[in-house]
């Protein structure tokens, strides 16, 4: 019989709110079974914001998570909207829709590079870097900020677009359909990095419905679940975004590692698509519904309410509720619920019979970003012998595997 | 002592830098990542990003340290070989900066173990970061005399 | 009526808000209460889809979880809540219609007061499996024990945490100032 292991990974992970511990049970190669804990980064957000007023809040759901910080800030915004009736003008939906889609446009290629860098394919993850740059360099041309923009505020956005930004981002566009669509070919071209991503890590059609899963994750195993198409909100109800599935496009879903990538990449054109729209669409007009913060707080103070806002942010659909209370400028009650709060229910489920060179490529394939694993503890359980397992040394295993699939495709 | 320019030309050693997210929001972690890639490429200056603290000669820290994270971050530094050197990368890590009055954090990062350079920003640019790890090159340097004269002593 | 597993992916056969609402005051009749709220966007400012607000007492709860699985299988977001006093209000989020097509989509939130005397809920865990994390951190944050969830072990808050302190609680079951720190 094949010996049993245990092997914890983590907890030095990094996830935005959600860094997760893992441990597999392993016989041999195969993972047989796995138990998720997350929580060391939970830092007690909700509980923080009960001494702060709305605006104070934008700048702590901005520091959720620092890749989709702007989809919480929407989406807190759109809560507190929500609970206290404020309206937004026209032009301010599109800005936020503007800045959205291009958030999404640098996760997206982020996930693409790191997803490539796991299985040892450094020249495609330095490709995907470079890429990525130039939506950064327009979102600093549009907020000043690389990272955490600060653009939006409660019944609006605080910058404007100007023509010289909506030249910038016209040029954005163009860079990335001329120069996209290579880097995708390498990748899906490629038979090695096909055979490391294909069937890999599968949930299926029932299992993702079951299990909550959010986001380019259930899309990958063929469910058009997005909210942007289901339930437009904003200035998406005069877009017409369809949901992006893998079997539109190949005819089948498999819902493994390769789907989730293609699914991310024909995102990446649908996103630019959008951004052509909004460009095209950009109504004139206010992008406040009241310049005066004092009076917006003022208003807030007397507001009573619950109030609720699902987005969807490049990870999957995430989920704010804000409860006012009247005569308290401080936000009474808060619960964000991040995209990989759910999509870590299905991570067992993905690790099944796979193989522990697979695991870092699994855990990374719902996104939940780079630099996964510290170290990990091997536990021989037959004679309670331990190894550790380093991050660099499991980085390496899977790498190797890619080696080796090499070598057996030129022999 | 010497000026960090003059004396970057004449680096002794690569420096070998690791990361610990003890608690921040990812957004000085994909800055961190956007060091290594093409546009920033720490690797021309002789840096590179390894995955053991085992291996390191300076750890960035980011993050305000949660509970979970105190006695784990702790580990890891001393998991380091002497010498070394910590980065706190990020106002959060320094200060908390937004994250205050919360029942789950322990930090900031000096609390728990010493830190020697620190890199403000919510999220610093990748420049700053480069910036930071090349300023821990003087307090190591300094610290490999210390070390060097402590075995001339013995001997 | 057994739970469905998948979802209805037809358009034809998703209901409106309305329809939705109308089966739900016919099972419950006054027991249940219902608010429908537009969501509007756009330069024309056109109703995008709707969000149904519910508040139910306990009882009948799963009641209500089954007659909305009658639809669609009920898409699961969060649970959410507060300390009122006497009672800690939940809140679950749940979706109908999410894969049936552009705007068909109806959230629905469920408000459950909770007696602080017999903080009990019973779990979704064998309807939807998806509910667990939002349970188990019910469970830690606020005290709420969930009856039929297999796994009750921590998720958020650290290994060696002192379970009596509920951080969400704003009783004296809740952190006390010294549990709570300033960092600068």
């Amino acid at each position: 019989m094949e010996k049993k292991y245990k092997v914890p990974i983590g907890p030095v992970h990094v996830g935005l709110k959600e860094p997760i511990t893992a441990w597999l049970d392993l016989e041999g190669e195969k993972i047989v079974g796995a138990t998720v804990r997350p929580g060391a980064i939970h830092r007690g957000i909700e509980f923080m914001a009960r001494d702060r007023n709305p605006i104070q809040v934008i700048y702590l759901s901005e520091r959720i998570c620092g890749i989709c910080s702007f989809a919480h800030v929407v989406c807190f915004l759109r809560a507190v909207e929500d609970a206290a009736s404020i309206p937004v003008p026209p032009r301010a939906q599109y800005i936020r829709a503007l800045v959205l889609e291009l958030e999404r446009l640098h996760s997206h290629m982020l996930w693409a590079g790191v997803a490539c860098y796991t299985i040892g394919f450094d020249s495609a993850f330095h490709l995907g870097m470079v890429l990525r740059e130039r939506v950064m360099d327009v979102l600093e041309v549009l907020s000043g900020n690389r990272v955490n923009y600060g653009v939006a505020t409660v019944g609006g956005v605080r910058w404007d677009v100007t023509a010289e930004l909506s030249k910038t981002v016209k040029d954005m566009v163009k860079y990335y359909k001329r120069e996209f669509s290579p880097f995708y070919d390498v990748v899906t071209a490629d038979p090695i990095a096909k055979a490391r991503l294909r069937d890999v890590g599968v949930l299926t059609y029932e299992e993702a419905i079951a299990h909550s899963a959010v986001g380019p994750t259930v899309r990958a195993s063929g469910v058009r679940a997005d909210l942007r198409e289901s339930s437009p909100y904003e200035a998406y109800v005069d877009f017409g975004v369809k949901a992006v599935v893998p079997q539109d496009y190949y005819g089948k879903a498999y819902g493994d590692v390769f789907d989730r990538f293609l699914v991310r990449v024909h995102e990446v054109y649908q996103s630019l698509d959008i951004i052509e729209k909004v460009m095209e669409g950009l109504p004139e007009g206010d992008i406040m519904w009241e310049k005066n913060l004092n009076k917006v707080l003022a208003y807030l103070k007397k507001a009573e309410g619950t109030g609720m806002s699902s987005i969807e942010a490049p990870r999957g659909d995430d989920t704010h509720v804000v409860h006012l209370d009247g005569g308290d400028e401080n936000v009474t009650w808060w619960k964000v619920r991040a995209p990989t709060y759910s999509n870590a229910v299905s991570w067992p489920l993905m690790f099944k019979d796979n193989e522990l060179a697979d695991a870092p490529l699994i855990i990374n394939s719902i996104d939940p970003c780079i630099s996964c694993m510290e170290r990990m503890l091997v536990t021989d359980a037959s004679s309670g012998d331990q190894k550790v397992v380093t991050r660099t040394e499991l980085l390496e295993k899977c790498r190797e595997k890619t080696r080796r699939l090499m070598q057996n495709d030129r022999n | 002592m010497m000026k960090l320019e003059k004396y970057l030309e004449i680096l002794p050693k690569s420096l070998w830098v690791t990361t610990c997210n003890s608690g921040s929001c990812n957004g000085c972690d994909i800055e961190i990542v956007a060091t290594i890639s093409p546009r920033y490429d720490i690797e021309r200056l002789g840096m590179k990003l390894v995955g053991t603290p085992r291996h390191a000669d300076v750890l960035i820290v980011t993050g305000p340290v949660t509970k979970y994270m105190t006695n784990r971050l702790r580990r890891i530094y001393n998991q380091m070989p002497d010498p070394k050197a910590v980065v706190a990368v990020g106002n959060c890590g320094a200060s908390g900066d937004v994250f205050y009055k919360s029942y789950n954090l322990d930090g900031p990062i000096d609390r728990i173990i010493p830190v020697d350079v620190y890199v403000h920003g919510c999220p610093p640019r990748p420049e700053a970061i480069i910036e930071g790890v090349a300023k821990a090159v003087l307090k190591l340097e300094r610290l490999r005399e210390d070390l060097k004269k402590a075995g001339e002593q013995q001997s | 009526m057994s739970f469905p597993k998948k979802p209805v992916d037809n358009v034809r056969s998703a209901k409106t808000p309305e329809e939705v609402l109308s089966r739900i005051r016919e099972v419950f009749g006054d027991a249940v209460s219902a608010e429908l709220r537009e969501r509007k966007g756009g330069k024309e400012d056109r109703v995008g889809f709707y969000d149904a607000w519910l508040s139910v007492p306990k009882e009948e709860f799963l009641n209500l979880v089954d007659t909305l699985a009658e639809f669609d299988f009920p898409q699961f977001h969060v649970i959410s809540g507060n300390d009122d006093g006497d009672v800690v209000t939940l809140y679950y989020h749940f979706t109908l219609f999410q894969v049936a097509g552009r705007g068909k989509r109806i959230g629905v939130n469920v408000s459950v007061p909770v007696d602080k005397k017999d903080l009990v809920m019973p779990s979704l865990f064998s309807r939807i499996p998806g509910v667990e994390y939002s349970e188990r951190e019910t469970r830690e944050m606020f005290g709420v024990d969930f009856d039929g969830l297999p796994n009750k072990a921590l998720v958020f808050l650290p290994e060696n945490w002192n379970e009596s302190i509920k951080p969400w609680r704003r009783d004296e079951a809740g952190p006390s100032a010294g549990d709570v720190r300033e960092l600068s």
